[in-house]
């Protein structure tokens, strides 16, 4: 289940940073390495939130620095 | 024979909105080979200029925000090396409110804005805070608005309604929405970007920046086809494969980005065949935003009671905009009780409008001159006193009048509701189901206003070059 929610989340997050699925990593860090600023953090946030039919504490979401930690905090969701 | 003769491009364009125009400015600034179609004979979409017995009149956009020295939308401007083609003056205060009891100012300077409000409403404390935070709120506060509405936001602030709705009615004029279906994130972002730092307007009128975005269009290699309405998206394989006009003329793109009403770019121009039944079935059951009911009033010169110029009004009859809304809704009657008015910046036109819905065509070939003489009478009892004595020239545009001109679904003037259900969903932005197609503007879900759809716009042609310099297009 952790692959397709990796896969998921990737697409969400190349999607609204305009880069390929290829080029983010477990650790790529959204704020350093892709330019998200809160605009883009609250899109995909949303936009996780939509597709897993989840809903992320305010309190975590600045939790959320790389790939690796949204799809570990998706997976927590969902359990 | 170059590509462009072949009608093959690396993007089409539907629309020469602002959102369309400044992608196209970016991606023809990248290299890109660009064709933007239009339907109406001049580009901007709802920002438009038209002449009348020598008289300039805005058609419905009338100024913009976030235009401080970085705002997104002076970002653009400075990329494009626009700042020497075009003035751009603010006008202060940007924003009054009226209501029967109080007069309250929305000026350039923040402390004496807040100052009016403390004056005004002495045992709301929490006044200065609450402007604090929407001038410069931080990343995480911004992330918690996403399931708030305004109203939740308001009401973490201030106890008296009046206040409540004084502060939500330039919103309401800027969405179509009262506070309680507002997403505040949506609220606070208009508020941040049109009231904390709106008045621009560009010298000469509002087509001034649509015509500087076209010009530097085609000056970096774009080809801009005016009066040429698409009547198809091409797809071949579950990818797009070009346009075709209504000319029968056929262009070949892998990219086409559309700024056009999204009912339109979905039903009309792909087909239900080519569309996820989820898609249509949310195309079914979304809600697009209210219309406009607009008046343009040419005025003699030696007229002095009208409010300052290039500063817009909001009257507000009552302090209830559940009812406010309700009414605009209506689907058989309109409410010109509550409106907004605006004063050219050359002091020689008025523009007044009031959210209305789009009923039909026959409603407003029956009522439109009544109607227009009814909005004239309703405004000089509330604001400005002998302005029918003062008007030389008028004309009235209808919701039909906007859909006509602009394709916009029911004529509807700031795209889908901004309500939280229908707020940011990527189906409207970058559809999963179809490789190559992109929406930009104000039916995105994504954005509000003209900076607002600037900045889209802007953001969707780098995501594209991006994608474009790995090679994935």
């Amino acid at each position: 289940m952790a692959d397709s929610i990796e896969q998921g989340i990737k697409e969400i997050i190349a999607e609204v940073a305009g880069v390929e699925v290829e080029e983010i990593k477990p650790d790529t860090n959204l704020t350093k390495d892709l330019d998200i600023d809160s605009i883009k953090a609250i899109e995909i946030t949303v936009a996780i939130e939509k597709k897993f039919k989840v809903s992320v504490r305010d309190e975590d979401v600045p939790k959320i620095m790389t790939l690796r930690q949204a799809v570990d905090l998706v997976v927590q969701l969902l359990a | 024979m170059s590509r462009a003769d072949a009608n093959i491009y690396d993007a089409v364009i539907i629309g020469a909105g602002i959102s369309g125009l400044v992608c196209g400015c970016f991606l023809a600034k990248a290299g890109m080979q660009v064709l933007i179609a239009e339907r109406h004979s001049r580009p901007g979409g709802y920002c438009t200029s038209f002449k009348r017995k020598g008289f300039v009149f805005d058609a419905a956009a009338h100024s913009f925000g976030s235009y401080r020295d970085n705002g997104n939308f002076h970002r653009i401007i400075r990329e494009l090396e626009l700042e020497q083609r075009i003035t751009i003056n603010k006008y202060d205060p940007a924003d009054i409110v009226i209501t029967p009891d109080h007069t309250l100012t929305f000026w350039a300077d923040r402390d004496k804005t807040i100052q009016e409000f403390q004056q005004v409403f002495p045992d709301e404390p929490k006044v200065r805070e609450f402007f604090t935070f929407m001038a410069s709120p931080r990343p995480m506060e911004i992330v918690a608005l996403r399931h708030k509405s305004f109203q939740e936001l308001l009401d973490q602030y201030f106890t008296n309604n009046r206040i409540k709705a004084i502060l939500s009615y330039p919103l309401f004029g800027n969405s179509g929405l009262p506070p309680s279906s507002l997403s505040a994130f949506t609220g606070a972002k208009i508020f941040t970007e049109f009231i904390g730092d709106g008045g621009y307007y560009p010298e000469g009128g509002m087509q001034e920046l649509p015509n500087a975005f076209a010009h530097k269009f085609q000056e970096l290699g774009g080809v801009m086809k005016l009066s040429s309405p698409v009547v198809r998206i091409t797809v071949k394989d579950g990818t797009v494969s070009g346009v075709v006009l209504k000319t029968g003329e056929t262009i070949r793109s892998r990219q086409v980005i559309s700024n056009c009403d999204s009912r339109q770019t979905f039903l009309d121009l792909l087909g239900e065949q080519s569309i996820d039944q989820r898609v249509i079935a949310k195309l079914n059951t979304m809600t697009p935003s209210l219309s406009m009911f607009i008046v343009y009033l040419g005025v003699d010169h030696t007229f002095g009671a009208l409010p300052p110029a290039g500063s817009t009004l909001w009257y507000l009859p009552h302090y209830d905009l559940e009812k406010l809304y309700r009414s605009a809704k209506s689907s058989s009657e309109t409410d010109l009780t509550k409106y907004l008015l605006r004063v050219a910046p050359d002091g020689k036109s008025v523009l007044a409008m009031a959210s209305a819905s789009f009923k039909d065509k026959h409603y407003w070939d029956d009522n439109r001159s009544n109607l227009l003489d009814l909005f004239i009478d309703n405004i000089q009892r509330t604001t400005v006193p002998d302005l029918s004595k003062h008007v030389i020239y008028k004309e009235a545009a209808t919701p039909y009048t906007l859909y006509r001109y602009t394709g916009n679904s029911e004529g509807a003037a700031y795209g889908w509701e901004s309500t939280q259900q229908q707020f940011m969903d990527p189906d409207f932005k970058k559809p999963s189901f179809i490789q190559g197609l992109y929406l930009t503007g104000h039916w995105t879900t994504y954005a509000q206003g003209l900076a607002g759809v600037a900045y889209l716009g802007y953001d969707l042609a780098i995501s594209l070059i991006r994608k474009g310099k790995t090679g994935k297009i």
